[in-house]
């Protein structure tokens, strides 16, 4: 059995490949991140930004893996993907929408205050994220803010409050018939 | 390519519809093989969670959206074995016998070719089928006598049981609802244990998913399952009058040719015109079926007007089915609601998960930030929903039609327009409406509308049924009215939507088309 085929058996038992030092290995997104997991597509400057944005829009985003899941989710096949994007009607390949969601955000932002959003201060952030979930950013360019806020919005909720530990977290019982691996 | 062996009948999509017909026509001796573009999903597949649950759902070719209301299929259609039907709530309401003579007797929308009394043994068959847990008798206050449910009521929760107090303020009458899961073990197969994982598919059994119920059948009675095998055509003979096979491609994306003597169109009302009509050949070039203009036409769907409350008790939301404890017709007149028309079904009591479409993060999505996890603390312990499902009428401009762009396989991807008339919105308010006037007399802290983007539920329409070829596609079976051993399957050949789930009455056709098929083989197969 290949490689590849080995991990697509724990995908499908529930845990996520990431890469730690050139080795494949099956962990969550908050321990991948914790351990410097290689990123596949997103550019560092992509990664900052969306962590920026996942832990305004949910506190936590950032520490739980909002990059390492979205990295790891655009580099596989649509049919594989895990995204909410996929249930939102989000015509694949995925990863061409969240470089333009970010590539929007970042240049609103520059264009507003000549910062990145990552370099906002935390309520300009808050600001400039509930004028995009209004449509209301003048000169925006990408798709429309409202969605890429609920696209995001969507996932860093699933980062935080979807998996085994956000229940736990929330106080509420998760209940599996088949539970996923790795509290993820 | 290659060329397979005749088969007596080629079904192409494995969900609730292509089951049904694979299951009636093996047991009837037939060879059957069912081809299924997604996965070969197991029940052990299943897993207890938002995000892996989006493995079976919307993959492959995109459907392009256009209109002003675009169609969100992703969240509702399925992929691979079992369908939507995999992860749906296995709410089973019926029809009522208004919804066929709409036409007759308010001169708007459509007739069915048939009635209520029709297909009404049929509802009562599935249930026997594949189990239902309900009361019947409380819901003959609406429809006619029946046959009892062969399960008693599911069990409800807090969830569901706050609303009674509002509903019954505003004199709406709530009986449980009819659902296709086990309130008791049922041939075989257990009781449901009230987790609220429905909506990412079923792995206990308590839940009728095809893969335990129509297609297992199917698959005792010999037929054959060929998973990641993608139709792009059907084909017929020289002549144009009969279909002879399909064409489909493999897992290895190479060229097969499956020869049948009866072909069934069982892939989604938005893929069955697509198929049909990039079927087109000279004898046939505006596509196969379509004599009257009207494949692709007359897409409609579903809306649902929710309310949110939060209470100050714990109702125990992580608690029940993601589908209905309680259901109610009683705005489901087409004239209920003053200056606007069309049906509505109400439903209360689901459980709530956190994440996902309909997790309780989207239940105030303006909040974000700390703001949104002090809602999500509350949420989790006094949050509860209910919907009222609205009838769109059938409309000639909501469509599909092939694009210029193809997919992989070189077929033209389809484009569905969709767009709201003035009595969807209407309805769709007055439901609001509706829905916060309950929501206030239960007592609940906080109530508000589940406003957003108007939402599209439950694709309909594309290949109706009617009397003839000049005002249909198919007759009440799902047969062609031009190609006699063409039959559709599935929500597609629905003349009108109604506002009720439409799984149970798919079953019902489909297991009325399969029957008919069956009997009258000799007629049709030739």
């Amino acid at each position: 059995m290949s490689k590849r085929r080995e991990f697509m058996r724990g995908a499908a038992i529930g845990a996520l490949a990431f890469t730690i030092g050139g080795v494949d290995v099956l962990l969550t997104p908050r321990a991948a991140r914790a351990q410097g997991a290689t990123l596949r597509l997103l550019k560092p400057d992509e990664v900052e930004t969306l962590e920026a944005l996942g832990e305004t829009l949910v506190p936590g985003a950032r520490a739980a893996g909002i990059a390492q899941f979205i990295d790891s989710q655009i580099s596989v096949p649509p049919e594989e993907a895990l995204l909410e994007a996929r249930i939102l009607n989000v015509r694949p390949p995925f990863a061409d929408f969240y470089r333009a969601a970010l590539g929007a955000v970042e240049r609103s932002s520059l264009a507003q205050g000549g910062r990145r959003f990552a370099r906002l201060a935390g309520n300009e952030q808050r600001d400039f994220v509930n004028l995009m979930r209004q449509n209301r950013i003048e000169g925006w360019q990408g798709p429309a803010g409202a969605f890429v806020y609920f696209v995001l919005r969507s996932d860093a909720v699933d980062v935080v409050y979807g998996t085994l530990d956000g229940y736990a977290a929330l106080g509420i019982p998760y209940m599996p018939h088949i539970a996923p691996l790795k509290r993820w | 390519m290659a060329m397979h062996e005749k088969v007596d009948v080629a079904i192409v999509g494995a969900g609730a519809s292509g089951s049904v017909f694979a299951a009636v026509l093996a047991k009837a001796g037939k060879k059957v093989v069912v081809l299924e573009t997604g996965p070969d999903w197991q029940l052990s597949d299943l897993i207890s969670s938002d995000f892996w649950g989006r493995r079976i759902k919307a993959a492959g070719a995109p459907f392009l959206l256009a209109g002003k209301n675009p169609f969100g299929y992703g969240y509702q259609s399925g992929w691979g074995v079992g369908g939507a039907a995999l992860h749906y709530f296995a709410n089973l309401p019926r029809l009522l016998p208004n919804d066929f003579k709409i036409r007759s007797e308010h001169n708007r929308a459509l007739d069915w070719p048939i009635s209520y009394q029709d297909v009404a043994p049929y509802y009562d068959k599935v249930a026997r089928d594949i189990g239902v847990s309900g009361n019947a008798k409380a819901e003959e206050i609406w429809r006619p006598a029946g046959e009892p449910y062969p399960m008693p009521p599911m069990k409800t929760f807090r969830n569901g049981e706050v609303w009674l107090k509002g509903f019954e303020a505003l004199g709406i009458r709530m009986v449980p609802a009819a659902v296709g899961m086990n309130s008791t073990d049922y041939k075989g197969r257990p009781a449901c244990i009230y987790d609220g994982w429905c909506h990412i598919g079923c792995p206990t059994g308590a839940l009728s998913n095809p893969l335990i119920t129509y297609l297992a059948e199917a698959r005792r009675a010999g037929a054959e399952v060929r998973a990641r095998s993608t139709v792009t055509r059907v084909l017929t003979n020289r002549q144009g009058t009969r279909v002879r096979g399909l064409e489909y491609y493999d897992a290895k994306k190479e060229r097969q040719v499956q020869e049948a003597s009866v072909v069934v169109l069982a892939a989604w009302s938005a893929q069955n015109p697509r198929l049909l009509l990039n079927s087109a050949t000279d004898r046939h070039p505006r596509g196969l079926a379509n004599a009257s203009g009207l494949v692709g036409k007359y897409m409609m769907c579903h809306y649902s007007s929710g309310t949110w409350a939060l209470f100050d008790e714990d109702v125990q939301n992580h608690l029940g089915t993601t589908g209905a404890q309680f259901m109610s017709y009683d705005r489901y007149g087409k004239t209920a609601h003053p200056g606007v028309f069309g049906s509505s079904f109400i439903v209360a009591g689901s459980a709530l998960k956190t994440s996902d479409l309909g997790g309780f993060a989207n239940a105030r999505l303006d909040l974000f930030g700390a703001e949104l996890h002090a809602f999500m603390k509350r949420a989790a312990r006094g949050l509860t929903r209910i919907g009222a499902f609205g009838e769109e009428l059938p409309n000639l401009d909501n469509r599909i039609e092939l694009a210029a762009d193809k997919d992989e396989f070189g077929m033209p991807f389809g484009r569905l327009h969709h767009s709201f008339d003035q009595d969807a919105v209407g309805l769709w308010n007055a439901n609001f409406e509706e829905g916060l006037r309950v929501a206030k007399a239960t007592g609940a802290r906080e109530a508000w509308s589940a406003r957003g983007n108007m939402p599209t539920i439950h694709l309909m329409g594309g290949t109706i049924m009617g009397t003839d070829a000049g005002n249909s596609v198919v007759n009440s079976y799902g047969q062609s009215h031009e190609l006699p051993n063409l039959y559709l399957a599935g929500p597609g050949i629905f003349p009108t939507a109604g506002a009720s789930n439409p799984t149970n009455t798919i079953f019902a056709l489909s297991l009325r088309g399969a029957e008919q098929l069956a009997a009258k083989w000799g007629a049709v197969e030739l």
